[in-house]
């Protein structure tokens, strides 16, 4: 069970987080706050794993909340779901690493998709309480997520979920399972920051996640293409074709 | 322009009316006059030179600089005014040497007298007396003139300028205004409150992401505060959401296309560009119609253009409430015409035409121009 605490200053707000958790059969909330002071005391008594946090409350805000907890030493900190209607303190919401960024209004399946980051984020720590030094070297090298704006949104996006990246001139287009999201970067340095391990170049305006890759066939017409779980056909070129060779071999 | 027209928008500023620009020229005429005088009666008092005399040659001299000045202001004034550097040299420095010799023969003309006690000259003798001894001084007073009035001109340019920039934030914020307003009003907003209402009884997913997708348009609405130009990627972002919602209410009525050169998505066009075209294909077009409309939103390059072109087919031109060719009708597109002429002067076009029965297309054709600006909106990378 995920002992899970809301805090919101507007009823509605809590009512609305309280009725759609319902949905998630693992997660039990154990209380809800009201303010800084409340949501302080709540977290330091039940010891939650997750907390929804409203940033502007009355008297202390989120961030000043988790300040607030993270002063005593012994106390974990539970793992951060912002639900804000100001989209201004995302990038620092990203920098201290919380899971993920609701703007209200947000819809059923955004908040489910949090819950289940949520998940995964417990599910590793749990499972490896302290990474080796190969992994904590890996990490530092790679990103593992990306924050960034989208049609209003903002996305806390898992490299993970990214299925495929395409170049479109100044920018790179990311495909995930359901949408497709344009960001201001060239395939170079998107390249950089991606552990090879994970994501291939296959064209020179393409790569894709080896998770999502189901084959490589050569077409009716002699053009090689990487076909994704989803189906989706992506262009190859003889030259990255060779270097992937090499990859499988080595 | 008339004769008469001309003549009044010449005399503005109040410096360039005729009789003051004239009266200032003898004035300072007089003065030179008055101080020969005084300086022969102080040195030279056995010549007996007669205040009249002198003050009638510097007269008629500035007399005849203040008609030549004037006339050429009347004549090509604008130009004046907006003259570069080769203009100058080409056009003014000779018409300048020119004048300054035509002056100097009527001075030698007009006063056989002259120069005062000495003796009697020829025409031609008089003439070169003059030259050496005017010549410079007609340059300067030529000159003067005429960089005073490009200067005038610069100053003109910088007031219209900031006119223009005022006019522009004022036309922004009505744009803005209505854009908001296309959310409060009967046409948009209500009407997708109500879609979402009745999503609530059948489909609670729907109408949840509709609420989600009215707040996006929202929230981009007011982050753009009032930039006058934005990337094109941010103008489609935008079209995408409020085509995302026509499309919930439209219900598979209309099949939308969207297409843009991805080389196009750092190319300035004005905020709020779009939504108006695209709310007028449905409101005029789309939504007269029952099934199978067609929905084309385009930008692509020509050159150094940026064509955006809108179709739809709904009932045509004739049919529909679309304002004709050549006679704009509707706030939105009278808004959006005055912001391209604010933007860009003469350098676009807005054109209305049915391009095949019942198609109608909007295109927009204004210069290509790109944002400079790195990226400014939020990307961050982290690792976990």
């Amino acid at each position: 069970m995920i002992h899970t605490v809301i805090a919101d200053d507007e009823v509605l707000a809590r009512q609305k987080l309280r009725v759609l958790l319902t949905a998630e059969p693992d997660l039990e909330i154990v209380g809800e706050g009201a303010n800084g002071i409340e949501t302080t005391q709540l977290v330091r008594e039940t010891h939650p794993e997750l907390l929804f946090l409203d940033i502007r409350m009355p008297g202390m805000d989120g961030f000043d909340i988790l300040e607030a907890l993270s002063v005593d030493a012994s106390e974990s900190i539970p793992k951060i779901i912002f639900t804000t209607a100001y989209d201004s303190y995302a990038i620092r919401a990203f920098a201290i690493n919380a899971v993920d960024y609701l703007l209200k209004p947000f819809t059923a399946e955004r908040l489910h998709a949090a819950v289940e980051r949520a998940r995964e984020y417990l599910r590793l720590v749990n499972q490896t309480p302290v990474p080796t030094r190969d992994q904590a070297a890996s990490a530092k090298r790679f990103i593992s997520r990306i924050v960034f704006k989208s049609r209003g949104r903002i996305l806390f996006l898992p490299v993970s979920d990214i299925r495929c990246i395409c170049a479109e001139e100044n920018y790179v287009r990311l495909s995930t399972e359901h949408e497709t999201h344009l960001l201001r970067e060239t395939m170079g340095r998107i390249e950089e920051k991606l552990d090879p391990e994970t994501f291939l170049r296959v064209h020179r305006s393409y790569m894709v996640n080896l998770q999502f890759l189901k084959e490589v066939r050569t077409e009716k017409s002699g053009e090689l293409v990487v076909v994704l779980a989803d189906g989706k056909k992506v262009p190859m070129s003889r030259t990255y074709k060779a270097r992937m060779h090499d990859l499988l071999q080595g | 322009m008339t004769l008469k027209e001309r003549f009044k928008a010449r005399s503005r500023p109040l410096i360039m009316h005729p009789a003051i620009f004239v009266g200032s020229f003898l004035l300072v005429s007089l003065l030179f006059a008055t101080q020969q005088w005084v300086a022969a009666e102080v040195w030279y008092p056995r010549m007996k030179v007669r205040l009249l005399v002198v003050a009638s040659g510097w007269a008629v001299q500035y007399l005849v600089w203040a008609v030549c000045c004037w006339t050429l202001w009347f004549w090509i004034g604008p130009s004046l005014q907006k003259a570069n550097w080769s203009y100058l040299l080409m056009r003014m420095l000779p018409l300048s040497v020119v004048l300054s010799v035509g002056v100097e023969m009527v001075l030698a003309a007009a006063f056989p007298q002259f120069p005062l006690g000495a003796k009697p000259m020829t025409f031609l003798e008089r003439l070169d007396f003059g030259l050496t001894d005017e010549f410079l001084g007609n340059m300067t007073i030529f000159w003067s003139v005429i960089l005073a009035l490009r200067a005038l001109g610069y100053y003109e340019e910088s007031r219209e300028k900031e006119r223009a920039l005022s006019q522009l934030a004022v036309e922004l914020t009505q744009a803005q205004m209505q854009a908001l307003r296309m959310q409060i009003n009967p046409h948009f907003l209500f009407n997708t409150m109500n879609s979402i209402s009745s999503l609530m009884q059948t489909d609670v997913r729907a109408a949840d992401s509709m609420l989600e997708q009215l707040s996006s348009m929202l929230r981009i609405t007011l982050e753009r505060g009032s930039k006058q130009l934005i990337r094109m990627g941010e103008e489609f972002e935008f079209i995408e959401l409020y085509l995302a919602l026509q499309e919930r209410r439209y219900a598979g009525r209309v099949h939308q296309s969207v297409s843009i050169e991805p080389q196009l998505y750092d190319a300035l066009v004005p905020a709020m560009l779009l939504q108006p075209l695209v709310e007028n294909a449905y409101v005029h077009g789309l939504s007269r119609i029952n099934t199978g409309g067609i929905l084309e939103i385009e930008a692509r390059r020509d050159r150094q253009r940026l064509l955006v072109t809108v179709r739809n087919n709904g009932t045509g031109l004739r049919n529909g409430s679309e304002p004709r060719n050549g006679r704009m009708g509707g706030v939105g597109l009278t808004n959006i015409k005055n912001r391209l002429q604010l933007h860009f002067k003469s350098d676009q076009s807005l054109e209305i035409r049915e391009v095949a029965p019942n198609m109608v297309q909007v295109e927009v054709s204004i210069p290509l121009v790109f944002s400079d600006v790195r990226e400014t909106t939020l990307v961050g990378y982290g690792a976990s």
